[in-house]
């Protein structure tokens, strides 16, 4: 052969050996499929089929952040996948908070990913049904605590280092006012009300812990939503709408000095 | 003559001075949880010394030796096998006291679930369950199990050991499951307050003292427990009605969420 030709072959096999390295090496490590824009930032929400979470990921959506929406079967989201339609950089995944083995493969699949703002918002009451004194089913004590307290903590940990390699470097989490021990009334909630509270110990806590490393902690109340969670409830309620607004208002506006702090929709401080 | 010795008697502590609150005729009731060793033991020791019923539960009687000394000693101290996570065996002693009027509920079983299972980023969420389930759920269940009972008493209490680690107002150190557990408790305990207020029952909720997670300025001594026991007694003896639902330290000093 002559040396022209030689070198030619040499460089396509380069070439071809270069590309089926590169090949396998993303079979082993796919990307994440959906689009994803380098320039915007990256919310992570969990719990977004439904009520406040569907909210959230509508209006960051809408903000053309890209959107992580998670949710335990995205296979009947039909709102959730609406907007994934609608935003070109809305991905859905399946997760259930209390899987902590598919938590951490999750985290595994966007490792490279910095994730500018991971919101906690998957929550479960636990049912009036459970909570009557005298009759408490204490199976759903332990439900309300994997969703409510373990859940949050567990993505905490999972997240932590993504969310450290972002420019906000905020965890979000929805709490409620039911966990405020100082201003609560009535009886009632006796696994929900301590499920928020102990959420809310943890989460302070974290706030220090993670301070070091310009991580932002916020507690964010929502307010009473009109969503499936409050269905029967009879008294004046926000539309998701109204109560998510505020919530993003928040969270925007939250520095390292209001890490940990107990903060409303509206942009008031409550007592623990 | 017997009858004469009583109204003497009886005319003898009506008319001395000093005397405090004073023990009632014919002596209380007392559950007590977790009384093989630490505080519940020293909360068993005294108050056989004063004279009451004084139902002493743990989880392995037979090798509570402090405990069994306390009741060879004192005829009116039972020891009763009893883990507060085994909800079957609750009911199975509340329905074994349920003639017995239980002027304190005393919830004092708890535990810590180990400073390595708690370090963020290595979470134990095994501990979270073993920890919530007998520092919150325990008590809890006890008081669902023992509200007849505790209602058809005088005094009409349930007080739950709690912690200062538990407020997160003055939170400071990590220990994120059980700090978590005792505010949950808090909360668990402050609810019942609310529930219960209408049946007279006092809820309490008392903080044996600051603990090593705790920041303090300069070195505060921890106390002899004897000490600290006989003070929180006294706290359980002046807890009111108007205080149900109270998170107090040792000292009867209120503790803020």
């Amino acid at each position: 052969m002559t040396r022209p030709l030689c070198s030619f072959v040499s460089r396509l096999g380069f070439v071809m050996l270069t590309a089926a390295i590169a090949l396998l090496l993303n079979l082993a490590h796919p990307l994440p499929a959906a689009a994803y824009s380098v320039d915007a930032p990256t919310v992570l929400i969990t719990g977004s089929n439904r009520g406040i979470g569907l909210e959230l990921a509508r209006q960051y959506a809408a903000k053309n952040w890209n959107v992580i929406a998670t949710c335990r079967h995205p296979e009947t989201a039909k709102a959730l996948k609406a907007i994934a339609s609608a935003y070109a950089d809305v991905e859905i995944e399946k997760l259930d908070v209390t899987d902590h083995a598919a938590i951490d493969a999750l985290s595994e699949k966007y490792k490279d990913m910095p994730i500018d703002l991971l919101i906690n918002n998957a929550g479960i009451t636990g049912g009036r049904e459970n909570q009557q004194f005298g009759h408490l089913h204490y199976d759903a004590f332990f439900k309300v605590m994997d969703v409510n307290v373990v859940g949050p903590l567990k993505m905490a940990e999972a997240f932590i280092d993504q969310v450290a390699a972002s420019d906000q470097k905020k965890i979000v989490n929805i709490t409620s006012s039911e966990g405020s021990l100082s201003t609560i009334h009535g009886a009632r909630n006796y696994f929900y009300r301590p499920s928020k509270a102990a959420l809310n110990m943890v989460m302070l806590n974290l706030s220090r812990e993670v301070a070091p490393r310009g991580v932002i902690i916020g507690l964010i109340n929502p307010g009473p939503v009109a969503t499936d969670m409050m269905k029967g409830v009879n008294m004046p309620l926000l539309t998701p709408q109204e109560s998510v607004s505020g919530v993003i208002t928040v969270i925007d506006s939250l520095t390292p000095e209001k890490s940990g702090k107990f903060l409303q929709y509206d942009g008031k401080e409550l007592t623990w | 003559m017997r009858v004469v010795v009583r109204a003497l008697a009886l005319a003898c502590f009506f008319l001395l001075p000093g005397m405090g609150t004073p023990p009632v005729e014919g002596g209380h009731t007392v559950l007590i949880t977790g009384s093989n060793r630490g505080i519940g033991l020293e909360f068993a020791r005294q108050y056989a010394a004063r004279g009451w019923r004084v139902i002493a539960t743990c989880r392995h009687p037979e090798k509570a030796v402090n405990l069994q000394a306390i009741a060879a000693a004192n005829p009116q101290v039972i020891i009763e096998k009893l883990d507060v996570t085994d909800l079957g065996a609750i009911d199975a002693l509340a329905h074994k006291y349920r003639d017995t009027a239980i002027d304190v509920l005393l919830n004092n079983a708890g535990i810590s679930g180990g400073l390595n299972n708690q370090r963020f980023g290595h979470i134990n969420y095994a501990t979270f369950h073993d920890v919530y389930a007998v520092n919150v759920v325990g008590p809890l269940k006890m008081a669902e199990a023992f509200q007849t009972q505790v209602a058809a008493s005088d005094l009409k209490k349930i007080i739950t050991i709690s912690s200062t680690a538990g407020s997160i107002a003055n939170s400071t150190g990590l220990l994120y499951i059980y700090r978590s557990s005792k505010t949950a408790v808090n909360m668990a305990m402050r609810n019942l307050a609310n529930e219960l207020q209408a049946k007279g029952i006092i809820v309490g909720l008392i903080a044996p003292g600051p603990t090593n997670a705790d920041v303090v300025k300069g070195r505060v001594p921890l106390g002899k427990p004897e000490d600290r026991v006989k003070v929180m007694i006294d706290v359980i003896d002046r807890f009111t009605l108007d205080m149900s639902g109270s998170f107090v330290a040792y000292d009867g000093k209120v503790l803020p969420w």
